[in-house]
């Protein structure tokens, strides 16, 4: 089947009216949960993964995409109107989305922050469709040093671009690796780290340590510090931007979508870093740079739409590789997974009507967000409006009830709030999450693929280096893990000067 | 940093020692054939050498010691995780609807102090809607507990 074919098929597939509704739902949860501070996708694709249980593979991941890609949307509306982000690639949205609410001009900064959003996201996902048989033809090729050497640079790109030491991140992409090992050992049937206790026979459950980490230590980080809402007063009746607006996003808009497509292609890149690129970017080439900061609509723009095709990008690597680039796309994997359904280039031939019913889904989610974010925005300002003293409590019983729900465990919540406090320790003493989700979730791969290498080889490490791809792979992640020691000496030695 | 990277780098010190030890227990196998504690006991090992820079770091550095728990709320999530822990350890004995009710009474009435006929009626609605969407319209089973025996 040709492309065209094959997207046909993906909207016979998407156009089912069940399919459509998780759509609508996967998108209109995504939108709130970015409106909401203190709710990341990442925490609300674990906590409503339990109830795609009942769903068919391709409804339930139609609608956790759609969760993901809404969130995009989603956080740009408290970005603009409260100065604080709704999920993390909203911050850079902040700094000039807010300026223009401020000056009255709300509607606008909304306005192109949706439009933006909708191109990049449709550019995208036709991007997904032509780039991803041709990389799952590529990855049919892949042996186990391919795939271990790959696993290891989309560990090194995360910990690299993750906020804080390296060092520590590092630190967290191993433990999260050990952690990826609790449990029983396909090849010797031996059980690891498991100490008798019942809860860990089956290994460490993905849902329990993503809604600890994220879901459950924001709400503690949230107590301590109190957020505080202004919500910005304004008039939504203008949502369109004119015809400056427009001439002034054009480019911005057209420069991130690339941008931002390529940075989630990257393991370890992602909708962050792609919308604080876009933003340097657009800040260098502007006309009159010292506006932005106070209002420039391309410091909107540009961000929103990098960030929104790089969700779409992000995509690639995990339906063709099966290599999740980020903790969003890990728990999408584990997800994947307990559906039955095994990422990588076998998913497009094993599983045609999800690879392309979820590469269309995204299409019609796109413009059902196009629809739900501009009417809507008055309904998200009263979401917004929800006290937090209302807010955490139900935050928390999502939590509970989601963990519980996995296995009817409560072994499972408990679990779960364990990773809590350590999530929220973490934050204390600065270490990411981040790379402990990736590496446990790609742990038991990464050694299962190291240690059939060595059997291959018959214990000769050359087998990494020997092979062409492989080495490549390998020589990224070391130029990755050198660049910040060489920076950081040429920092201290300006300093001594 | 200077106080926190000391303490969380000899944590992670000894969870390092603890992982390799473990590890090596397990067995590391030849390289032909790595054993199911192989890579564990390199990461382990790995762990240890990133606790030490850190920990060298920490101790070089000159900064002033700030605290690391600065806020004010600190009892407060003390109560919210001790609650939380309850609710897991009583959900299944007790049941969902009953540790709902008794976790949002605490939370609203006793943390928030929002007076307790809101507390209550907020209570209520927060059970009978999360029990509705999530037993009844999703099928989740959640635990009957206590009023198992009443069978709605």
């Amino acid at each position: 089947m040709d492309v065209l074919g094959n997207v046909l098929y993906g909207f016979q597939v998407a156009l089912q009216p069940l399919n459509l509704m998780y759509c609508f739902m996967g998108t209109l949860i995504g939108t709130l949960v970015g409106v909401l501070p203190g709710l990341g996708p990442a925490a609300a694709i674990a906590l409503l993964l339990p109830s795609t249980f009942h769903a068919s593979p391709v409804s339930a991941t139609i609608m956790l995409a759609g969760i993901y890609y809404g969130a995009m949307y989603g956080g740009s509306t408290t970005s603009v109107l409260v100065n604080i982000p709704g999920e993390a690639a909203s911050v850079v949205t902040c700094l000039d989305g807010h300026q223009m609410a401020l000056k009255g001009r709300a509607g606008p900064a909304l306005g192109i922050a949706a439009f933006g959003s909708f191109i990049a996201g449709t550019f995208g996902v036709i991007a997904l469709t032509i780039t991803g048989p041709i990389l799952s033809g590529v990855a049919l090729k892949f042996g186990p040093p391919e795939y271990f050497s790959m696993m290891i640079v989309g560990i090194t790109v995360l910990t690299y671009l993750s906020s804080g030491s390296m060092v520590k991140s590092l630190m967290m992409a191993t433990v999260g690796l050990i952690l990826g090992g609790v449990g029983m050992d396909a090849i010797s049937g031996k059980y690891r780290f498991t100490y008798s206790m019942q809860i860990l026979a089956d290994g460490v459950g993905l849902v329990p340590l993503v809604m600890g980490l994220f879901g459950i230590s924001e709400v503690l980080e949230n107590l301590e510090t109190e957020i505080k809402r202004e919500i910005v007063s304004a008039k939504f009746r203008n949502l369109f931007p004119n015809l400056q607006d427009w001439k002034d996003s054009t480019g911005p808009i057209l420069r991130g979508t690339f941008l931002g497509f390529f940075l989630g292609l990257v393991p370890g890149g992602g909708a962050i870093i792609a919308a604080f690129v876009s933003y340097a970017i657009e800040k260098k080439v502007a006309k009159n740079p010292e506006e932005f900061g106070r209002g420039a609509i391309q410091g909107v723009a540009g961000p929103e739409a990098a960030n929104n095709s790089a969700a779409s990008g992000n995509f690639i690597p995990l339906l063709t590789l099966g290599i999740p680039c980020n903790a969003v796309m890990a728990i999408l994997l584990g997800a994947l997974m307990i559906h039955g359904l095994q990422p990588g280039p076998l998913l497009m031939t094993k599983a045609p009507d999800l690879f392309w019913g979820a590469i269309v889904s995204m299409y019609l989610g796109n413009v059902m967000l196009l629809v739900l974010n501009l009417p809507l925005i008055g309904l998200w300002v009263k979401v917004l409006k929800v006290p937090y003293y209302l807010l955490y409590p139900l935050i928390l019983l999502f939590c509970l009830i989601g963990a519980y729900s996995i296995g009817n465990n409560a072994g499972d919540v408990l679990l779960m709030l364990v990773f809590g406090v350590v999530g929220y320790l973490m934050k204390k003493f600065q270490y990411d999450g981040a790379p402990l989700v990736l590496a446990a979730v790609l742990g038991p791969m990464l050694e299962e693929a190291f240690r059939q290498s060595l059997m291959l080889s018959k214990g000769n490490f050359k087998i990494f280096v020997s092979r062409p791809l492989s080495l490549c792979f390998l020589i990224t992640a070391c130029v990755l893990l050198i660049i910040p020691i060489v920076t950081q000496r040429k920092k201290l030695s300006t300093l001594k000067e | 940093m200077g106080k926190a990277d000391r303490i969380s780098s000899i944590f992670w010190l000894v969870f390092a020692v603890i992982v390799s030890v473990e590890s090596r227990r397990l067995g590391l196998g030849t390289l032909h054939r790595p054993g199911p504690g192989f890579l564990f006991f390199w990461a382990g090992i790995f762990l240890a050498i990133m606790s030490l820079i850190v920990l060298a770091k920490a101790w070089t550095t000159k900064e002033p010691g700030q605290s690391i728990f600065g806020g004010k709320n600190i009892l407060k999530i003390g109560c919210v995780m001790v609650s939380v822990f309850l609710y897991g350890l009583f959900m299944e004995k007790v049941g969902f609807i009953p540790m709902t009710l008794l976790l949002f009474l605490f939370l609203l009435g006793v943390m928030e102090k929002k007076g307790w006929v809101f507390s209550i009626l907020v209570s209520l609605v927060v059970t009978a809607a999360a029990y509705t969407l999530f037993e009844v319209l999703l099928k989740s089973q959640l635990p009957k507990g206590i009023l198992a025996s009443l069978r709605f």
